[in-house]
């Protein structure tokens, strides 16, 4: 009796699973199509005419493995991003949390309102800003503006307050290590699961990012996934045997969050995000 | 927390506030530059554009376009419908994360939360696929039982079209975010109204809800932010159907000015607006959840 | 306190810096003719979104070792403007750009194109005088036309004899065929009118006999809200609104559908429409024939003109003569024609209308042996506006925003040319424009 599963809060979570899952069902259905069967077979069921195998064929000799290229493009984009936002934001929020500075409520309120700019204003400018510094078409237009995450901050600051205790870091000071020593020898620890929760937000962020991209890039050899295939649909408009490649793209392209997800959920501090961590 | 005198925490700041003084703060400035300028004319003919002052003339542009009110109205009623659904449902789900004898959760959580790792502009895709009535598999289902198919772009339809996609790329992030605060709480808190027969709704509307009213509030300042920055949804959806026009939501609107029209300047201007209001919006819904959430602790 | 004056002044140079580049925009390099040797090395970037253009720059490379041409694949959209135009502004513009006709004023106006009048002269009697015009503003060169689209009516044939169907010869009678269409069949319908498509309806009213820009002495006059525009509009306002043709846009999964499938029969469209033919109904290949675009009144025998474009030079590009002999060589030279017709473009070119790639129809048109013969015919008969004007972007967006509107709700569209040339006048009032009329 006290084991038995109730069935309508079972049937309920069964339900919005459906719901998320359904649309990606139809893609992997979709990109077992080759382009004639696309838009005449029912789309609600997959074909096993050795479409799905063709379209990947396809798609990696697309522009001579293109896509592969973007791919890896977006990996060293949302993990380069990633990572450097995590040590930048780790050290500011870090030193809002346990210090006490001149300008420290001005730093932490710009932060907080830079949080609320859409970055469709910030794009233009910044388009011209990295021109001028000759980064524009290259990597690091990408990667750079990628980098400031105000949302990182503010999650590294709560986290470093809730977690990392004062008498741990007084107590180093009283054996003399110095203030940097202290947070890479204290801090950091400590902080791991938050700032693995910062990596992981962020690397979804970039990963996701469209308009920043589409904006800094012109050379589709440095396109990540979501602009790559985003030009591919375009085409697709005229040339309706590319939806095809751009459908097994999305399949393709969603496989490596779906990885990063479940290898690092156990590490996950997500009530983070809601600002109630205790201790 | 030290108030010692030290350079340490201006070091540790300082590639952050280098950063965004660079990217985020400069080209504020730059943007609001932009919005007091603008290209003129001279000459016969075709003429060469150049670049002129003038001073407030864009933000009078931008307060009397109509078509930026209109985009306004549809982005409130796109978000009367997503920002309720999607708390609702992000709610729902993790109080039943939440809750004893539930089955399937580690599925159920996984598959819930997938959505968020699917870009914008590929989910946008996905569903418009699915919304087309000539290519829908909704609408085969319907007519292979002998109903028309649904209008999904519909005057009415098409703001649930578009909030669907984005309540189905959000409720899982939201979600988790949820149930992970529900995990943080102690047991000790409800075990004893459980001990005391009291239901798992019960339970959950009475003491769970109220707990997790900050992360309530954090997640639904972010759910607006997201209402207002709506614009990957309906761009994408927009080339399929007549329904969506190219200044839909606000910043469809400011793409346009800025990247159709061409007119960067008058597209700086009103983002400027819809920034300032932004922040406006956001810190009044700080402020009303704050003194709700301080009236319930009372 | 010296580590905070040092951010601020950083950010202060940054700021200024920024705002340097508007200047530099202003300057007016594309009035100076090209100086220097086109035949010296050279590494250019060139900006493109038709498909499989790379064969043509591979075609180049093999040919000029010393003169690189890197192809950069572009999304071909009105975004593809401004995102040439702050390059432009930020200097790093490619040196070579696609351009569609309609959008070089803009392009002109905002100083981002070179001017290539002499550069360019001794290849301007391989082109008709009408097709050399659209790259030509107030005596100045600015691009070589590559490929043009004179509009054609294509339609199913094997249905069209199936259900009875005549070709229409004029629209007229394409009317009566889209409701005898519906009435012989409930599945099918004659064509969609797509209402998001400016350049589309651009052709349409081209054909009728208008001229949306003409310059007056230096003043513009906008001629949209004129009675050829409205006679086209009004005529396809009949249809939609009666159900007697879709009023769906074209270019979407549901319309690669409906193409594929036989529930549209006929599409009017441009020369190039048969690669588009070709991707977007695969099951359609021999099915599918093409004529000349039904008249206003019979015997009249005049088309108009569906997309096309021309090769430009930025003004900031620091190879100008080089990249102005890729420009030519790409339109002119017998090879590049060859294989721009074999990735489905049609040659601006008379050389390339006329020569040997064109011998046999396209593989998707074996119905039509004589598919490029015809072309060439109707392609005689094209006529485009006298001018284009410098403010096109703007009022194809405020067709495309008020005609599908109209569709759904079932409007006058005839209304909408009345919105639209306000919104065009007064734009251009705006930005500094002498106007006459209204």
């Amino acid at each position: 009796m006290r084991t038995r599963t109730k069935i309508v809060p079972t049937l309920l979570l069964a339900l919005g699973g459906v719901y998320a899952v359904l649309p990606l069902l139809w893609v992997i259905f979709a990109s077992t199509k080759s382009s004639d069967e696309l838009f005449t077979t029912f789309s609600g069921w997959p074909s096993f005419n050795g479409g799905f195998t063709e379209n990947i064929a396809a798609l990696s000799s697309y522009g001579g493995g293109r896509f592969w290229l973007w791919m890896l493009n977006s990996l060293i984009y949302a993990g380069g991003g990633a990572f450097l936002t995590v040590v930048v934001s780790a050290a500011c929020g870090y030193a809002l949390a346990k210090y006490r500075f001149t300008g420290q409520r001005l730093i932490f309120a710009s932060l907080l309102a830079g949080v609320l700019v859409p970055g469709i204003t910030l794009a233009i400018p910044q388009y011209l800003l990295l021109s001028q510094m000759n980064l524009v078409g290259t990597y690091w237009s990408v990667i750079l503006p990628s980098v400031i995450s105000p949302y990182s901050i503010y999650l590294c600051r709560i986290y470093a307050e809730a977690a990392v205790p004062d008498e741990i870091l007084e107590a180093g000071r009283v054996d003399g290590a110095g203030e940097f020593r202290l947070l890479w020898s204290v801090g950091v620890p400590i902080m791991t699961p938050g700032l693995v929760t910062v990596f992981l937000l962020q690397f979804i962020g970039i990963w996701n990012n469209f308009l920043l991209p589409y904006i800094m890039l012109a050379n589709d050899d440095l396109f990540p996934l979501t602009v790559g295939l985003y030009s591919l649909l375009n085409r697709g408009a005229s040339q309706p045997a590319l939806y095809t490649l751009v459908i097994s793209g999305s399949l393709l392209s969603i496989i490596p969050i779906v990885a990063l997800f479940l290898f690092l959920q156990r590490f996950w501090r997500l009530d983070l995000v809601a600002g109630s961590v205790k201790g | 927390m030290t108030g010692r005198r030290t350079r340490a925490p201006y070091v540790m700041a300082a590639p952050a506030v280098i950063l965004f003084v660079v990217f985020i703060v400069v080209p504020i400035g730059y943007a609001v530059w932009l919005s007091l300028h603008a290209m003129r004319v001279s000459g016969a003919g075709l003429g060469i554009r150049a670049e002129v002052f003038v001073g407030l003339g864009n933000y009078l542009d931008a307060v009397k376009d109509t078509a930026l009110y209109e985009a306004i109205q549809r982005m409130l009623a796109y978000g009367v419908i997503m920002v309720p659904v999607t708390m609702g449902l992000a709610l729902l789900f993790a109080l039943l994360l939440d809750a004893p004898r539930v089955g399937g959760k580690r599925a159920s959580r996984i598959t819930i939360f997938l959505p968020y790792a699917v870009p914008g502009v590929i989910a946008s895709l996905l569903w418009g696929f699915i919304y087309l009535p000539a290519v829908s598999p909704i609408g085969a289902a319907f007519k292979a039982v002998g109903l028309d198919a649904p209008d999904f772009f519909g005057d009415v339809s098409v703001f649930f079209s578009v909030a669907n996609i984005a309540v189905w790329g959000s409720v899982g992030f939201n979600m988790v975010v949820l149930y992970t605060t529900l995990r943080a709480i102690p047991k000790e808190l409800y075990e004893a109204a459980r001990l005391d027969g009291a239901s798992e709704w019960r339970i959950a509307l009475r003491i769970k809800v109220p707990l997790l009213r900050p992360a309530l509030t954090m997640t639904s300042v972010f759910t607006l932010i997201g209402m207002l920055q709506v614009f990957s949804e309906p761009a994408t959806l927009r080339p399929m159907s007549n329904t969506i026009t190219q200044d839909w939501v606000p910043l469809m609107r400011i793409y346009q000015q800025a990247f159709v029209d061409n007119d960067t300047y008058l597209g700086a201007a009103s983002s400027v607006l819809l920034a300032g209001a932004t922040v406006l919006l956001s810190l009044a819904a700080l402020a009303v959840f704050r003194s709700r959430s301080a009236r319930s602790e009372r | 306190m010296r580590r905070r004056t040092f951010l601020v002044s950083s950010a202060a140079t940054l700021f200024l810096a920024g705002c340097g580049t508007d200047t530099s925009g202003g300057a007016a390099p594309a009035a100076s003719p090209i100086a220097g040797d086109e035949n010296a090395p050279a590494n250019l970037v060139f900006w493109s979104w038709a498909e499989n253009i790379q064969r043509v720059v591979d075609v180049w490379n093999q040919k000029n070792p010393t003169q690189k041409v890197t192809l950069s694949g572009q999304a071909a959209s009105d975004e593809l403007i401004a995102k040439f135009l702050t390059a432009v502004k930020a200097g790093n513009a490619p040196d070579v750009l696609q351009a569609e006709y309609q959008s070089l004023p803009t392009l002109i106006t905002n100083n981002a194109l070179q001017d290539l009048t002499s550069a360019v002269a001794p290849v301007k009697s391989a082109f008709p005088d009408g097709t050399w015009n659209l790259t030509s503003f107030g005596g100045t060169t600015y691009a070589v036309p590559a490929d043009v689209g004179p509009m054609m009516l294509f339609y199913r044939a094997d249905l069209f004899e199936e259900m009875g169907l005549e070709v229409p010869k004029t629209w007229e009678e394409f009317g009566a065929l889209a409701e005898t269409v519906r009435k012989k069949n409930a599945k099918r319908y004659l064509t969609t009118f797509s209402p998001g498509d400016a350049g589309w309806l651009a052709g349409f009213a081209q054909q009728a006999g208008a001229d949306w820009w003409t310059n007056e002495n230096g003043a513009w006059k906008v001629g949209i809200d004129d009675e050829a525009t409205r006679k086209v509009l009004g005529f396809w306002s009949g249809l939609v609104n009666s159900g007697a043709v879709l009023g769906d846009p074209m270019y979407t999964p549901q319309w690669n559908a409906q193409m594929n499938d036989g529930t549209i029969i006929a599409w009017p469209s441009a020369v190039w429409g048969t690669g588009v033919l070709a991707g977007v109904a695969p099951k359609g290949k021999g099915k599918w024939k093409m004529a000349p675009l039904p008249q206003w009144s019979a015997g009249e025998n005049v088309t108009g003109f569906w997309g096309g474009s021309s090769t430009a030079v930025s003004a900031t590009s620091k190879q100008k003569p080089q990249a102005a002999k890729f420009a030519r060589w790409l339109s002119t030279d017998p090879e590049a024609l060859k294989v721009l017709v074999e990735i489905g473009l049609y040659p601006a070119a008379t050389l390339g209308q006329t020569s040997g790639g064109l011998d046999a129809a396209p593989e998707y048109m074996t119905s039509q042996p004589d598919y490029y013969e015809s072309a060439s015919q109707i392609s005689k008969t094209a006529r485009g506006f006298s001018s284009w004007g410098p403010n096109t972007n703007v009022t194809y967006g405020k067709f495309e925003d008020l005609l599908p509107t109209a569709v759904k709700n079932k409007a006058d569209l005839a209304a909408v040319a009345t919105q639209v040339q306000q919104a065009s006048v007064a734009d251009l009032k705006k930005q500094g424009y002498q106007v006459v009329g209204g």
